[in-house]
């Protein structure tokens, strides 16, 4: 299969990876559990939902505090999926914004944890280079840990424990 | 919102194909051949080449390098020159009329209009300043993977044919079937290609 086949057809994949994690965050009040312990992730501000295809599709953009997103709710139990949200991570001490666009992964203005005041940034290469691998790696920690929790989906998401998990889902879809 | 800003906006590839040997000689030459060529100066319609992320002017490196631990470090700049739709109709209608009057014809044929047309948008084209576009990248030698940093797809596209026409390796953008695909095992493949949509309520 080609790539823009790929994305098309599998355009279901990543959406419901996020309103999975939508749903996880929301159960646990916030966090999702990783490898490197309990992680704080929280749904916010922003959220677009879709349904359907082609001529049939729609999609409702919403915008509200964390704790209401009332109209996304809603949106869930007319049967949409989460197509992008904006995301806090807070992992140790350190805070990643970021907005995930959920059928193609894509990262949108993701900010990252400020290791350094401004004034201590350097302008000699290896202070650069120091800066540019600090961002790099602040980069890769907020990827890699979304990775982990696709992998996490998707394991779950091919065994026999998928029922179960769809059916608390669905509970939750229908009593928040 | 590349890799230096406050706010970073991205999009992952994979890098197929294997290192060539001597692999930080063959990107410095590389490089150096592909690099950001001006055309300022020039009638040139576009330009693309690879510039220091810190200066889109630094086409020699000077700045910072584009080695930056296991990383290679780059920004591809795309210069364009366009001329607005509007504008180039507003020049052929003026010069339609320069004609007619000027041979007291009441009206041109499509073949006059046509060179018209190509005459003003050959002339509007040199007078155009190119527009400069920067796009940064990291590509992490250690697993063969890129973080491009823009989701237009015109900017991806481009990208995909420079970095092909650079390095000679192939890059394909990763999605959530293929990021989980590279991480099962071969029945757990067959399991996630069979997958069709849930209905959540």
């Amino acid at each position: 299969m080609d790539l823009v086949d790929l994305i098309s057809e599998k355009r279901f994949l990543g959406q419901e990876f996020l309103t999975w994690l939508w749903f996880k965050s929301d159960m646990a009040g916030g966090a999702i559990h990783t490898t490197k312990g309990d992680i704080g992730f929280v749904f916010e501000k922003h959220m677009l939902l879709e349904m359907g295809e082609g001529e049939s599709h729609e999609k409702v953009i919403c915008q509200g505090l964390q704790a209401e997103l009332n109209e996304a709710r809603t949106g869930l139990r007319m049967g949409k999926k989460l197509e992008q949200a904006r995301i806090h991570m807070v992992q140790d001490e350190y805070e990643w914004h970021m907005t995930l666009k959920g059928s193609l992964l894509e990262f949108r203005s993701m900010k990252t944890p400020k290791t350094m005041a401004g004034s201590e940034e350097g302008d000699d290469e290896a202070a650069i280079e120091g800066r540019i691998l600090d961002k790099i790696g602040l980069l890769e920690t907020a990827y890699r840990t979304i990775d982990e929790l696709l992998m996490q989906f998707i394991k779950l998401r091919i065994s026999d424990h998928w029922p179960t998990e769809l059916s608390q889902l669905q509970k939750w879809i229908q009593q928040t | 919102m590349g890799l230096l800003t406050a706010s970073s906006t991205f999009v992952r590839y994979k890098v197929e194909g294997t290192l060539p040997d001597n692999f930080m000689d063959f990107a410095d030459s590389q490089i150096k051949r592909f690099t950001f060529r001006d055309i300022d100066d020039t009638y040139d319609e576009f330009s693309i080449g690879w510039v220091s992320v810190l200066n889109m002017f630094d086409a020699e490196f000077q700045y910072a390098s584009f080695s930056a631990g296991d990383y290679i470090c780059l920004t591809m700049r795309v210069d364009e020159r366009k001329v607005a739709p509007k504008i180039l109709k507003k020049f052929c209608l003026k010069e339609e009329e320069r004609i007619k009057k000027d041979r007291q014809i009441p009206k041109l044929n499509r073949h006059q209009k046509l060179e018209i047309k190509e005459n003003m948008q050959l002339m509007l084209m040199k007078r155009a300043v190119p527009l400069p576009a920067t796009y940064d990248l990291v590509w992490s030698l250690a697993d063969n993977s890129l973080l491009f940093f823009t989701t237009n797809q015109k900017a991806q596209t481009f990208l995909e044919d420079f970095f092909k026409e650079t390095f000679g390796m192939l890059l394909m953008l990763q999605v959530p079937y293929n990021i989980a695909e590279s991480l099962l095992d071969h029945e757990e493949q067959q399991q996630l290609a069979h997958l069709t949509p849930t209905i959540f309520v």
